[in-house]
């Protein structure tokens, strides 16, 4: 069950053989502007997330552990779990949703960024350096994913960094490291072997807003193509901001 | 196949470009429509359009002041502002705003003040206590028509570059249908034209001498401007209903079913085509009346797209809900800037107050400094 985990740690110790390999076979790669720009990480890696919703509980684990992780303020979330109650031909059931920054090859958010607070490592982590951001929200906006918000404590722009301290020092995400259903799963792109490049493979699974032309880096299995968009769908039951306005 | 579906739990993201950002998007424009209806009259030294122009002067000179001090509280990181012009990042938009808007500025002053200087020539010669402050400010010298035009030229340069970053930097954002729409600049341009022409017709009533001719004639620019926003309106509603083109589709689906989307077309549209009539049947005694209505429309427009924009949820289902903030990322921020423009208009005027003059004067026929001798008789 704990194969992410296990593989992880196999794919972070392995040298990268044949890593334009599957590059090409299965993932574009981003235009040469873009991956010039990179800085920082180790180009030898191209981490990445399957997400099997078939396998998620929506137990909000990966949630919470992010936000203790990462320190993330009250009503932000870097990471959460949308869950949708679907009714299908008088059958009521629940569909999950794990979201995050998707880390995407071609990230709209980095070009607008007129700081350049906003870059992406060599490893394809998209970091926000805090020390030089503004504040001024423009990727927030041009995200289309909603993966975005300005951190109240820092009044920076703040997001899911694959946990890239964690990942540094050779550890799993937090979010992948708690996940109860093992629906989360981290690892190195460029190696052929690990269980994320199987997956795809093997699984072909989707990405989110594949017509935004971001190339994102988390995948999913068994995604609902009604829940690749924008959801058709009668609001959310609980919105947190509402109670912060009228605080 | 019937589907329902209900959203139990997601996030709710709040807006992040704030009503500070109207109030600069909305400042700006009309400095820069203010500049564009000033340069007849004072650039091309027009005579018909001078009093005009010097009216929207005043408007392109208070806007253009107050429009940074908004742009600034936008951030969420004012002091840091000085990390634009430490890098060179030609791929963000906003980074050549950053460029463009000190350029502007300069330009903008620079210009008033050789619009302004032969008043300052003719103030300087009544014996006040601010006299020798005006000769100052007018720097030994009266109206000099070349250095009116190549400033004009130079901040018209600055003007449009400011119209087409403003524009261009919300148009390319891809993630938001609503904003990805090459119409959005055009829109911006001619609803900020909108506002400037309405606010030429507010201050002509009360910072200037109610000129009637004025009056008539702004009145006239406002009902074409509104024609255009109109026209272009009409255009990207038609390019989403039709289904011709996918992201205004796109657009025009993630509102259409919402009731408050639709009151707020329904009051855009009213807002353009209300004061069109008033323009078009009865130019001269309106003036104040369809301005207003032009003013509230260049900013409603602005709000709608900022504000409105921002609660369509790029991921989630319905809208986020937006509860104006009476603090000062909200109410407070609307009315601060407003009582900036207000502080600069009253400054400007006290210190500028409006020429009088029973009629324009004959501009090309004498020499410049014959000219000044004559207004000072
Ligand atoms: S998901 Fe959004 S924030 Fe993350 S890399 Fe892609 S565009 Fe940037
Ligand atoms: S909020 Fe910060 S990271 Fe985002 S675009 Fe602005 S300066 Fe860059």
């Amino acid at each position: 069950m704990d194969q992410s985990r296990r593989n992880f740690c196999l794919g972070a110790s392995v040298a990268t053989i044949g890593a334009a390999a599957i590059g090409a076979a299965t993932l574009t790669p981003a235009p040469a502007g873009a991956a010039q720009a990179r800085k920082g990480g180790d180009a030898a890696h191209r981490w990445g997330m399957v997400v099997d919703v078939r396998k998620c509980v929506g137990c909000q684990a990966c949630t919470v552990a992010c936000i203790m992780e990462n320190d993330v303020p009250e009503n932000s979330f870097r990471t959460i779990v949308s869950t949708y109650e679907v009714t299908e031909q008088g059958k009521t059931g629940s569909y999950m949703l794990p979201r995050l920054c998707n880390h995407c090859e071609d990230a709209p958010c980095i070009p607008v960024c007129p700081t350049g607070a906003t870059f992406q490592r060599q490893d394809g982590i998209v970091v926000v350096d805090n020390t030089v951001c503004v504040g001024c929200a423009y990727c927030v906006q041009a995200c289309p994913y909603d993966a975005r918000f300005i951190n109240h404590e820092t009044q920076t722009a703040d997001k899911c960094t694959f946990c890239v301290h964690r990942v540094d020092a050779g550890l799993l995400p937090a979010c992948v490291e708690t996940c109860v259903g093992g629906a989360r799963i981290f690892g190195d792109l460029n190696d052929p072997d690990s269980t994320v490049s199987t997956l795809i493979r093997e699984e072909a699974p989707k990405v989110l807003k594949p017509e935004q032309g971001t190339q994102p880096r988390v995948f999913y299995i068994g995604l609902d193509p009604k829940f690749q968009g924008k959801v058709d769908g009668t609001p959310t039951l609980w919105r947190p901001a509402r109670e912060k306005e009228h605080a | 196949m019937d589907t329902n579906i209900v959203e139990v739990i997601n996030v709710t993201r709040e807006v992040a470009w704030l009503p500070w950002a109207v109030q600069y998007f909305f400042l700006i424009g009309l400095s820069v429509g203010g500049v564009l209806l000033s340069l007849p009259g004072y650039a091309f030294a027009k005579d018909e359009w001078r009093k005009l122009g010097r009216v929207a002067l005043l408007v392109a000179l208070t806007c253009g002041l107050a429009a940074p001090v908004a742009l600034l509280s936008d951030l969420h990181q004012p002091g840091r502002f000085w990390h634009f012009y430490v890098v060179f990042r030609p791929t963000s938009w906003m980074w050549w705003g950053s460029v463009f808007i000190p350029f502007y500025v300069t330009g903008l002053l620079v210009y008033a003040w050789a619009c302004f200087r032969e008043e300052f020539q003719e103030q300087g010669r009544i014996d006040s206590r601010l006299a020798a402050l005006y000769r100052l400010a007018a720097l030994g010298g009266g109206r000099n028509d070349r250095l009116i035009r190549v400033m004009g030229l130079v901040v018209l340069a600055g003007a449009a570059l400011v119209a087409l970053y403003t524009g261009v930097e919300v148009a390319v954002i891809k993630a938001r249908p609503l904003w990805h729409t090459p119409f959005l600049p055009v829109q911006f341009l001619m609803t900020a034209l909108v506002g400037a022409a309405g606010l030429v017709l507010i201050l002509n009533r009360f910072a200037a001498d109610n000129d009637r001719a004025v009056e008539a004639q702004a009145n006239r620019l406002l009902a074409g401007f509104l024609g255009a926003v109109m026209a272009v309106g009409g255009l990207w509603l038609a390019l989403g209903l039709f289904g011709l083109e996918r992201t205004h589709a796109e657009a025009l689906e993630s509102v259409a079913n919402s009731e408050a989307w639709r009151v707020t077309a329904l009051w855009a549209v009213l807002a353009t085509v209300l004061p069109f009539v008033i323009a078009v049947a009865k130019p001269m005694g309106t003036g104040l009346l369809s301005g207003l209505i032009a003013v509230h429309s260049a900013w409603m427009f602005r709000w709608t797209v900022f504000i409105g924009g921002q609660t369509v949820p790029k991921t989630g289902a319905g809208f986020y809900e937006y509860a104006l903030p009476a603090g000062p990322d909200g109410l407070l921020g609307i009315l601060g800037t407003a009582g900036l423009w207000f502080f600069l208009l009253l400054v400007i005027t006290a210190f500028l107050p409006t020429p009088r003059r029973s009629a324009p004067r004959p501009i090309r026929a004498a020499h410049a400094a014959d000219r000044a001798v004559a207004a000072a008789e």
